[in-house]
């Protein structure tokens, strides 16, 4: 197809420095951050499919959520959650996974730069524009471009997360209680996600005073839900989603990745955390419900009952995954890493487990390339060699971090504005397969155990109160605190908090002083 | 034949790795050809006719020619070589059966043994500095029979687990149950150090050792200084010893 003027030239450069955005903060991430690797499960197999999967589906899907609800109001919907529309599932992984996917289809001769171009743009301007209201509190849009900083929350949930923490430290009930959680539901988490990190994501720093910090961790996906292999082991999880907001000493956090994960100085260890809080949300709350925090007791009872929740289902999960053959290995990791912003689908009131949970037969051609020699050493080159034809750049070239001529993405290429012919996308999502056994309809949200189509039904419905003030933000906030207005969006966020009920808008983080245990 | 886009490329010749350039090249033919008898242009082949003419079957040929030139692979996933071993490369030491089998790294230092009995035999990063040395007994851990093994029956008291996986799930449901760790593989921040820091239990990654048999009595010098990014990023060596004991 000739441009037909359906694409300016803006929207190339635009889409291309997006492209060129996504390609030096990945290359960073992949050399800088850590090897993934496992004898339990084909690593690098599960993610080149992955790839493939979100080539093909990501565009229509994200065309279907948009059909509801646009990217920005998702972003505005979702910045109080602590569900899988965080940085490392939206900011980094949607358009690199679908990038990574189009490169080695490059590599493999099966597509060109100019094939697929309209849905190339569209799947960066619909994360440009998800990113930007997401990250609408620290005006950037990505970790990256704030010097790997990550401050999403604005300051009504911020004091209410402050004050409700409860005061610990390093061998009192709650200290312990809490880092044993810590520990197992991060071990749950990776198993839960075939080795990735993507059930954890961490959020922050914000400043609490001095010498003191505060981190957001969530946990998400840890009941039965959307993960098939979650049906049965995971029955007695009673969240599907966790929050943890810690409060650290001592230690400052210089640096929040776009993976959600973080540097300290000096490094963080358990005995810096101060003060814990547990939340949870889904896309059935109103932002974060407080989960056993009515009293400190109450609080150390949770975090053990959690802990010993989360071990028992390690347990059962790894027993399970224990029998699974290499093709079922290789399903769960790749739908967990393909659909790793599914969550966008569920806030929409759109998610299909056809959609998200099934290998799309375009990908499926691909599989039997997947040895674990090729895929070590193609993932290698894509990721952090840049060594395949397609990113060899001129010799004059010094690409970010690494100096050398090399890119990892390819742009579109300009000649399209001219009359080189180029295809606009890959097609609707064709049918699926999985050797994964069949899902069962069983679905653990805040309001209990739904079928899909229930959950589904109730996400259209729900019109949460705080979207009322979805264009009030803080700079509103800073010329406006004393109006009936802002005090009604402060209360509204305050409604469950232990200490800040019904205090309103006019608190400055000395006056929360007064309020703390 | 059919010429593709990216046959004419002025920077880019070929991929680094000889298997992934021979799977490529191999690929790459099968679109010329199939492109070639669909008698369409590119437009019309790419998203429409290639999904029916570039097939799985297609793919498997292109691997098979491989084995039958001879090659086998390496093996990341202990499943990959138990379910098409005559694809890989044998998995040494895995089935645990050989008593006398070590694990050897070409850059493990070694020495004889000091006042105190113990011999040094290797190096590693340490996760987090603790009081006092870690000392056990070392037990190979690197298959999921042999953690279901430990899972039935228990893990043993004192056991320092040794696993060639930096991942944290090949262990999982027996990891909190270690003495101590070490680790073949990884940096401090991969996901079994990240575990092993959170519950708490002595730790090297990145170890580079020779001559631990099974049930063999180690030190690991876990009081050492936890090797930092900055290291990592420097390629500066901060490591601390571990020894064995006859």
């Amino acid at each position: 197809m000739a441009n037909t003027g359906r694409i300016s030239y803006a929207q190339l450069l635009e889409t291309n420095n997006l492209l060129q955005t996504v390609t030096d903060e990945t290359y960073w991430l992949c050399v800088t951050r850590t090897v993934q690797e496992s004898k339990l499960f084909p690593v690098p197999p599960y993610m080149l499919l992955s790839y493939l999967n979100a080539f093909y589906r990501y565009p229509s899907l994200l065309r279907k959520i948009e059909s509801r609800m646009s990217a920005e109001e998702v972003g505005d919907r979702v910045r109080t959650m602590g569900i899988k529309c965080q940085n490392p599932a939206v900011g980094w992984a949607l358009p690199g996974f679908y990038l990574l996917g189009r490169e080695w289809l490059i590599n493999m001769g099966l597509l060109r730069p100019v094939d697929a171009v309209e849905d190339c743009i569209y799947v960066m301007d619909f994360w440009k524009r998800f990113q930007l209201s997401w990250h609408r509190n620290d005006g950037h849009i990505t970790n990256r471009e704030y010097g790997h900083r990550s401050q999403i929350l604005p300051e009504r949930r911020l004091q209410v997360f402050e004050t409700d923490l409860y005061r610990c430290e390093a061998g009192d009930g709650l200290h312990i209680a809490a880092s044993q959680f810590l520990a197992s539901a991060s071990q749950y988490g990776f198993l839960i996600s075939c080795e990735s990190r993507i059930s954890l994501s961490n959020s922050g720093p914000y400043k609490l005073g001095d010498n003191s910090e505060m981190i957001v961790r969530d946990f998400m996906d840890l009941a039965e839900g959307d993960l098939p292999w979650l049906d049965g082991v995971a029955a007695e999880v009673p969240y599907n989603n966790l929050t943890v907001p810690m409060m650290v000493k001592d230690c400052h956090f210089y640096l929040v990745d776009d993976w959600g994960s973080f540097e300290s100085e000096p490094e963080f260890r358990a005995e810096n955390i101060a003060g814990v809080g547990l939340y949870t949300s889904d896309p059935l709350t109103e932002g974060y419900l407080p989960v056993g925090m009515a009293s400190r007791d109450e609080l150390i009872e949770t975090f053990n009952e959690f802990n010993e929740v989360c071990k028992d289902a390690t347990t059962k999960l790894w027993k399970r995954i224990a029998g699974w053959t290499r093709d079922q290995m290789i399903d769960a990791g790749a739908l967990t890493y393909f659909a790793i912003c599914k969550d966008l689908a569920h806030v929409a009131g759109v998610y299909e487990h056809e959609d998200w949970m099934l290998i799309d037969e375009r990908a499926e051609r691909f599989r039997p390339l997947l040895n674990d020699e090729f895929s070590r050493d193609c993932l290698g080159e894509l990721v952090g060699l840049l060594t395949h034809p397609s990113q060899r750049c001129n010799e004059y070239t010094m690409m970010q971090h690494g100096d050398g001529p090399t890119r990892m993405y390819t742009p579109i290429p300009y000649s399209i504005l001219d009359g080189d012919g180029y295809t606009p996308s890959s097609g609707p999502v064709y049918p699926g397969a999985s050797n994964l056994p069949p899902k069962e309809d069983r679905y653990r949200t805040s309001q209990g155990i739904l079928t899909l189509a229930e959950y589904n039904r109730q996400v259209r419905e729900f019109q949460p109160m705080a979207q009322k003030y979805r264009h009030l933000d803080e700079t509103w906030v800073k010329f406006n605190y004393d109006t009936p207005l802002a005090d009604e969006m402060y209360k509204l966020e305050q409604a469950r908090s232990r200490k800040l009920e019904g205090r309103g808008a006019g608190l400055t983080r000395a006056d929360l002083e007064q309020f703390a245990d | 034949m059919a010429k593709l886009y990216v046959d004419t490329d002025k920077y880019g010749d070929q991929a680094a790795s000889p298997i992934v350039e021979a799977f490529h090249s191999a690929i790459k033919d099968i679109v010329r050809r199939r492109l070639d008898e669909s008698g369409v242009d590119w437009n019309s082949f790419v998203f429409d006719k290639s999904y029916d003419r570039i097939t799985a079957e297609d793919m498997r040929a292109v691997e098979q020619k491989l084995l039958d030139a001879g090659h086998r692979y390496d093996f990341s996933a202990v499943i990959s070589v138990h379910e098409r071993p005559a694809a890989y490369k044998p998995a040494e030491g895995i089935s645990g059966e050989d008593e006398d089998w070590t694990m050897e790294h070409p850059e493990a230092p070694s020495g004889e043994p000091d006042g105190q009995g113990r011999a040094l035999c290797g190096v590693g990063d340490n996760v987090v500095p603790h009081a006092e040395n870690t000392v056990g007994v070392a037990r190979y851990v690197r298959s999921s029979e042999q953690v279901m093994i430990y899972l039935d029956n228990g893990v043993p008291d004192q056991t320092i687990a040794i696993i060639d996986d930096s991942g944290g799930t090949l262990t999982a449901p027996i990891l909190e149950r270690f003495d101590g760790v070490i680790c073949m593989g990884g940096t401090v921040r991969s996901h079994l150090g990240i575990l092993a820091r959170e519950y708490g239990i002595p730790c090297f990654m990145n170890a580079k050792i020779t001559g631990i048999k099974e049930g063999q009595r180690v030190e690991i010098e876990t009081t050492a200084a936890a090797k930092t990014a900055e290291a990592y990023q420097k390629g500066r060596e901060m490591t601390g010893s571990i020894w064995k004991y006859a």
